[in-house]
């Protein structure tokens, strides 16, 4: 008995292109989570990664036409797209602040970390840790991000990250390295405050 | 291996990827005898580990079901249109969309006190008053052409050679040189302009480097004196004229609107 195949991408497209709504459906369904998850780590706003993900998929019915196969997969195709809205987005609401996240997200956290683990305090200690990391992968400045989104979060090949960011792999590598760099600094500063607050502690206490 | 080295391949290294064996020996190896490069690595798999816990908590996150809802009316109505674009319609819940309806709608505003700012002066009553100048715009002197009621209007509304293109022409074909003159108002307000007339030579014209026109009104008698045709029953009617005024003053030329 064998497995039905499973479709390709460029299968699933060419089916969209001649109007299938099931592929269509098929081809969504595999992708969109990615493009989502880009666009929100990228910006940190569900808003934002809602919109962008539903203007990429709006381009490809459009514009399906407009992929070639022999330049890279559907799939970095579809991030180069959800790229370029995002850091215009981005550019766009360079006036606001980022506030901090919903009351329900932080609640949403806050209970995970008291109900996950075995060991309550070292959960919340654990996503305080996440929370940091995350702000400071949003903090970084765009060219960064996007290589350690790509790279590190989404496990991306250099080459399709290349792709994807419209740059040389030796580039994608470099950026890389400099980002993580970073990341490693803003980590040892927040272990250093984390520390210096610990000592001092019992000072205020006894002040 | 070296520092350089190891840090070349420190993330590799800390996220156990597929790699030489006797390399990442190498690199294990060093690191056990460099404090540098063992806080080098150790920092590298923090990190490693952190990336590895945000990006499992995420792993979840997926666009809400009302973008599939609307992206398949828009497949529908693509379809169904053939190559005609998507409709903006089935994507009402985009904020983007609400976002540009706004700014449309404050560029309407603008435009629109932008045209009444406008055309503030033209409503004034014909009564005797000051020339109003923009700001930064010069202050001339009074012009040497009869001028009863001024109304100024900086030069710079026109190109400099659309303005001066016509001076020249005007010596060869007055008569035939009207014109269709843009006020900057809607196009019922549109007014019919003679070229320019030059009321000095050549250099003098030619010294004009910047100025501005003029809005008067003369008596219709001042059309023959720039051998137009005059209509004898409205002589002592008046008729608006354009006059440019150079920025030392002096009126350089003149054309006749009605």
């Amino acid at each position: 008995m064998t497995q039905p195949a499973i479709p390709s991408d460029l299968d699933l497209l060419r089916l969209v292109m001649a109007g299938d709504e099931d592929a269509f459906t098929q081809l969504y369904r595999r992708r969109q989570a990615g493009v989502y998850r880009f666009a929100l780590q990228m910006s940190g706003s569900e808003a934002l990664a809602e919109d962008v993900t539903q203007e990429v998929f709006i381009v490809l019915i459009r514009e399906a036409v407009r992929y070639d196969p022999n330049r890279g997969s559907l799939a970095a195709y579809l991030y180069g797209i959800a790229r370029n809205h995002v850091l215009r987005r981005l550019e766009q609401d360079r006036p606001f602040v980022r506030l901090a996240e919903s009351d329900d997200e932080t609640d949403a956290n806050a209970s995970s970390g008291t109900i996950a683990g075995d060991n309550p305090l070292e959960e919340l200690t654990r996503n305080e840790m996440i929370d940091a990391l995350r702000n400071s992968i949003l903090a970084l400045p765009a060219h960064y991000r996007e290589v350690v989104v790509l790279c590190d979060l989404h496990e991306m090949s250099y080459i399709d990250a290349a792709k994807v960011v419209g740059c040389a792999v030796g580039t994608v590598r470099s950026r890389l390295h400099r980002a993580r760099a970073l990341l490693i600094e803003k980590m040892r500063a927040g272990r250093e405050r984390g520390q210096a607050a610990d000592e001092a502690k019992p000072l205020r206490c006894f002040a | 291996m070296n520092c350089h080295e190891l840090e070349n391949i420190a993330r590799d290294v800390a996220q156990d990827e597929l790699m030489d064996v006797a390399l990442r020996e190498a690199a294990l190896s060093h690191a056990d005898s460099c404090a540098y490069c063992a806080t080098r690595l150790t920092d590298e798999r923090a990190l490693t580990h952190g990336l590895r816990r945000l990006a499992l908590a995420a792993e979840s996150a997926e666009a809400p079901a009302r973008v599939e809802t609307l992206l398949l009316a828009a497949f529908r109505e693509q379809r169904s249109d053939g190559a005609a674009p998507v409709s903006v319609s089935a994507l009402v819940a985009n904020r983007r969309w609400l976002y540009v309806g706004v700014g449309i709608a404050a560029a309407i505003v603008i435009v629109v006190l932008i045209a009444l700012i406008a055309s503030r002066p033209n409503r004034e009553p014909a009564a005797p008053r000051e020339a109003k100048d923009s700001p930064g715009t010069f202050q001339a002197p009074p012009s040497p052409a009869p001028e009863p009621q001024p109304e100024r209007r900086p030069l710079a509304r026109h190109s400099p050679d659309r303005e001066r293109q016509p001076i020249r022409r005007a010596n060869s074909s007055p008569q035939s040189g009207h014109r269709v003159v843009d006020n900057g108002q809607s196009g019922r307000d549109m007014e019919i302009a003679t070229d320019f007339f030059p009321l000095m030579n050549r250099e003098g014209l030619a010294e004009m480097d910047s100025g501005q026109v003029v809005r008067v009104e003369l008596p219709r008698l001042a059309l023959m004196s720039f051998g137009l045709p005059m209509d004898m029953d409205r002589a002592g009617e008046r008729i608006k004229a354009d006059v440019v005024v150079g920025n030392d003053g002096l009126a350089r030329a003149i054309r006749f609107v009605r």
